[in-house]
């Protein structure tokens, strides 16, 4: 993955440049390839948080008024109930309008809406002056994007998936979602995950590595404590989620069968696979929205929450309870009554950290003095919204009631009260960091009209769907009786959507010519991100941010500590009243400034590479070329050639990028380490790898946990392994082994200089890892002519999946242990090793998982 | 770090106990018995590869922590799965 890893690439090239740690002498690629905002370039190039940032909210925003319209469509059906002749939409276009409404919404809107203010402002709370890995920050943010039109285009396939966000199965197989176009949204759901694990690493290694000296853990601000969580909770849940999706797809493409009504299991593998990612997805929506709920409560009651640490205590334990309900959306399937009860339980477990979240907010309003500002209205709501959301869920968790209620609109209008209770905090968040964003105020009384419209159509919309319960979701006829509540609710759904017209006019407008704001215009917010001008300066910080105080302030690069402002921005000793209202420091962390320093020009980082860009364009048409596939072949005549040629050119973009951003002289974020808990020490590429291997943990867990449950399934013992003589799968157990010994004599020929040893080694191991891969070809067509392939049956089909995931996972090794040679032969890596130790980790992660392939496909 | 020596040793260990797991199935032990050596053996030698070409050993133990919890994520999916279909 040293192709991941951009900013270690280069070390002791023979272009002669090094990366000195702190090292300011590097400045070829700096500055002039830069342009500033007003320029179209800029947001193609941009690896700054804060423009990738900006373009994840504008970007987010747009898939919201997309679903929206969906939405809009739906509810136009629903003013009446209809049988199936007298539609509007056709049934099956209805179908396919509430699938991709779910799924715009809750991965191309609420997410990623999300992380534009993570983005934003998660490297200010920590004083960071940008992500660990910049150039991936913008390749995820491309990912996204062209995930979202891969979508986009899926609609013009026929049509796009039709059988609800969840995908069940067997409905999500060809046999019943024939379209080119569901594979196609299958695969933008692939591109979608793409991005979010990069996500995951990128933040990860930030958020552990490189926060300010003194800013431990514990006195981190709450957004950024619920940034955290959810981007552990992202890792694991979305690593699962793409084992999910890619058996699915290869279900669709492949034509394997392991979703298929005749396999085993196989539809209720699917809602495994789907809510062990399901459910921990609930709180990676919602936990953004908790922050800011947190952030917001705080500034505008002008109160340190109530019960910080416990607080955050009840986050971390509802992190990692939410690995364990899964089953709670499964009651109505065939699993065992015991573990119904098992997960019923945990479901009521998870709610108590609710509880003193819930409570800690409300006991925070009635401590402080509460000032209704825009902001603070949605947060308010959110609150309340999010009460009534939780509540309701209450019932569902209940196996028993949850017979009655699963799949009417109970759970519809429950999931809507979480949710876009969610979004509503995430709005308050838009207007509370706005004039951070663009430097200007946006207008008030236009903030709260908004709210006032917003809050109104909200529960128009949403409240009647509780009363109309007993409508069956998904389904466009329903009892005549209930007509009047849904024309309620297809009234609130027009007022909640207009309402946006208020803020989109209010913000563009107020982004031009609204009033300018000095650095705070927040009376007590106290977190970094107000310490900075607004907007913050292109690398945040003049200065390096420390808390070893107890406070931030800045220390010069020449060692000479520039402020010691008296004035606390918090207001300490201010005048308000109220019973011990911001007489004292907020939080742990209050921010002091006074900059002092004058503007001048440092030498830094590279902020510019198209790569991400071009990178993400070619895995758009890699997936857009093989979406036709149907039983591992492409559509007959010119339909199918184009396609063919797509996913070819698709591949050679992918490839010419990959190599360029290795070779692309490419500075990341000079900092001297400060708080680094558990990982200090560590280098970020090496801490980035282990991340990005513990969710390759996941995905394979998820594969050959797919493997052990269908077999479990099937009965164990009466299941024989595909090939019917373990020698092949031996000879490759020592090629793999040797292999890795290999990689390890490499890097001590680095340790040592030795270029020939490098050289050698490095070359060994390719040559190695092609005859794994030549010996394997040989098995497989082997089978092949006995008559065995991946779509045989569900044995063949967990056999040549799970194996040829991990030959893809070889091939791509190959590729990069190419590239290594290739450098290594003009003598690079002698000075710096980290790109062969780095691939090493991952090599020998390939290894161990084969370590298992081998004894359960080929022995057991 | 260690020597090339103590890598070759490791290597050899990985080696053998691959052979041997092939042997065991050769043997004709009782199928729970196979089983039950076969992945234990399997799992030894992912510790070592892990602890000494990985060189986790080596490094703070929050590494290890980490990959710990993916594989705990992983195997709790597999398990609670299978048993929720007895």
């Amino acid at each position: 993955m040293s192709d991941t890893d951009p900013e270690r690439t280069d070390g002791g090239t023979e272009v002669g440049s090094e990366v000195v740690a702190g090292g300011h002498e590097d400045d070829h690629d700096h500055g002039h390839d830069f342009p500033g905002t007003g320029s179209i370039k800029r947001w193609f190039v941009t690896t700054n948080h804060k423009d990738v940032g900006i373009l994840y909210i504008v970007t987010s925003l747009f898939f919201l008024v997309l679903g929206g319209v969906l939405a809009w469509l739906m509810r136009i059906q629903l003013w009446a109930p209809r049988a199936p002749g007298e539609t509007i939409l056709a049934p099956v276009a209805y179908n396919q309008a509430v699938s991709a409404h779910g799924l715009l919404m809750v991965f191309w809107f609420l997410s990623p809406f999300a992380f534009g203010f993570a983005n934003y402002i998660v490297p200010l709370q920590l004083g960071a002056k940008d992500l660990a890995f910049p150039r991936l920050n913008a390749l995820s943010y491309w990912l996204y994007l062209f995930s979202g039109i891969l979508f986009g285009v899926s609609f013009f396939q026929g049509g796009t998936f039709s059988g609800g966000w969840t995908m069940y199965a067997p409905l999500n197989v060809p046999t019943f979602t024939p379209d080119v176009g569901a594979s196609t949204a299958v695969l933008a759901l692939v591109l979608f995950v793409a991005s979010v694990t990069v996500s995951s690493v990128n933040f990860l290694t930030t958020m552990h590595r490189m926060r300010a000296e003194g800013l431990t853990l514990r006195n981190m601000p709450l957004f950024s404590w619920t940034i955290l969580l959810t981007v552990w909770m992202m890792l694991f849940a979305f690593a699962a989620l793409l084992a999910a999706l890619m058996v699915l797809s290869a279900d669709r493409l492949l034509g394997t069968t392991y979703f298929a009504m005749e396999s085993p299991a196989g539809a209720l593998l699917w809602t495994h696979l789907f809510w062990f990612f399901g459910h921990p997805e609930v709180y990676i929506v919602f936990f953004p929205a908790l922050g800011v709920m947190a952030e917001v409560f705080q500034t505008f009651t002008g109160r340190r929450i109530v019960g910080r640490k416990w607080f955050i205590i009840a986050m971390v334990l509802v992190a990692i309870q939410s690995f364990v309900v899964w089953m709670h959306h499964m009651f109505l399937t065939s699993i065992n009554l015991q573990v119904k009860t098992l997960f019923m339980i945990t479901t009521i477990g998870i709610s108590l950290p609710f509880d003193l979240m819930v409570f800690a907010l409300i006991y925070t309003m009635l401590k402080g003095k509460i000032r209704f500002t825009t902001p603070f209205l949605f947060v308010f709501g959110a609150l309340l919204l999010f009460i009534i959301g939780g509540i309701t869920g209450v019932f569902l968790g209940a196996v028993v009631l949850d017979y009655e209620f699963r799949g009417t609109y109970w759970v519809v209008a429950h999931f809507h009260y979480v949710m876009v209770g969610g979004v509503t905090a995430l709005v308050g968040g838009l207007y509370y960091w706005f004039p951070k964003i663009t430097g200007r105020m946006y207008d008030e009384f236009l903030g709260k009209v908004h709210f006032a419209a917003y809050f109104v159509g909200f529960n128009l919309l949403y409240f009647p769907l509780f009363v109309a319960w007993e409508t069956p979701r998904r389904v466009f006829d329903y009892a005549p009786e209930l007509a009047p509540w849904h024309q309620l609710a297809t009234i609130g759904g027009f007022v909640l959507g207009l309402s946006f017209l208020i803020m989109f006019y209010n913000l563009f407008k107020s982004a031009f010519t609204g009033d300018p704001v000095s650095d705070n215009p927040w009376e007590y917010a106290t977190t970094a991100e107000w310490a900075v001008s607004s907007p913050p300066p292109l690398e945040n910080f003049e200065g390096t941010p420390t808390y070893r105080d107890g406070h931030l302030s800045f220390i010069l690069d020449r060692e000479s500590d520039v402020t010691g402002g008296a004035t606390a921005a918090d207001g300490s000793g201010g005048a308000t009243a109220g019973g011990g209202v911001a007489t004292s420091p907020h939080t742990a962390v209050t921010t002091e400034y006074e900059p002092t320093v004058e503007a001048t020009e440092v030498e830094g980082p590279s902020h510019a590479s198209i790569w991400p860009f071009v990178l993400s364009l070619g895995a758009f048409l890699i997936l857009l070329g093989i979406s036709p596939l149907q039983d591992a072949a492409f559509p007959e005549g010119m339909m199918g050639a184009a396609y063919a040629t797509t996913a070819v050119a698709g591949f050679g973009v992918t490839l010419g990028s990959l190599i360029a951003m290795g070779l692309e002289p490419f500075h990341g974020p000079v900092f001297d380490e400060g708080e680094a808990w558990p990982f200090s020490g560590i280098d970020n590429g090496k801490v980035g790898m282990w991340i990005f291997l513990a969710s390759d943990v996941v995905l394979f867990g998820g594969f050959l946990g797919a493997y052990i449950f269908t077999r479990f399934a099937f009965g164990w013992t009466g299941w024989q392994p595909v090939p019917d003589d373990p020698i092949p799968g031996l000879v490759n157990t020592y090629i793999l082994l040797t292999s890795s010994f290999t990689v390890v004599l490499a890097l001590v020929a680095a340790e040592k200089k030795h270029k020939l040893g490098l050289v050698t080694s490095l070359g060994a191991t390719f040559v190695l890892g092609i005859g794994f891969l030549v010996n394997k070809a040989l098995e497989w067509q082997h089978l092949f002519h006995e008559g065995l392939w991946l779509s045989t049956n569900v044995r063949t089909s967990t056999f040549f999946l799970t194996t040829g995931l991990h030959a893809a996972h070889v091939i791509a090794g190959l590729i990069i242990a190419l590239y290594l040679t290739a450098r290594a032969w003009r003598g690079a890596y002698l000075e710096d090793n980290r790109s062969v130790e780095y691939f090493g980790l991952y090599w020998h992660f390939v290894d161990i998982v084969w370590l298992f392939l081998f004894p359960l496909f080929y022995i057991l | 770090m260690v020597s090339t020596k103590f890598y070759t040793a490791i290597y050899v260990v990985l080696f053998v106990s691959a052979t041997v797991q092939v042997l065991v199935e050769f043997a004709g032990l009782a199928y729970w018995t196979a089983f039950g050596i076969i992945m234990v053996l399997s799992a030894a030698k992912a510790v070592l590869v892990a602890a000494y070409f990985q060189h986790l050993r080596w490094e703070p133990r929050s590494l290890t922590y980490l990959v710990g919890i993916g594989l705990v994520a992983a195997l709790a999916l597999t398990v609670a799965a299978s048993y929720s279909l007895l």
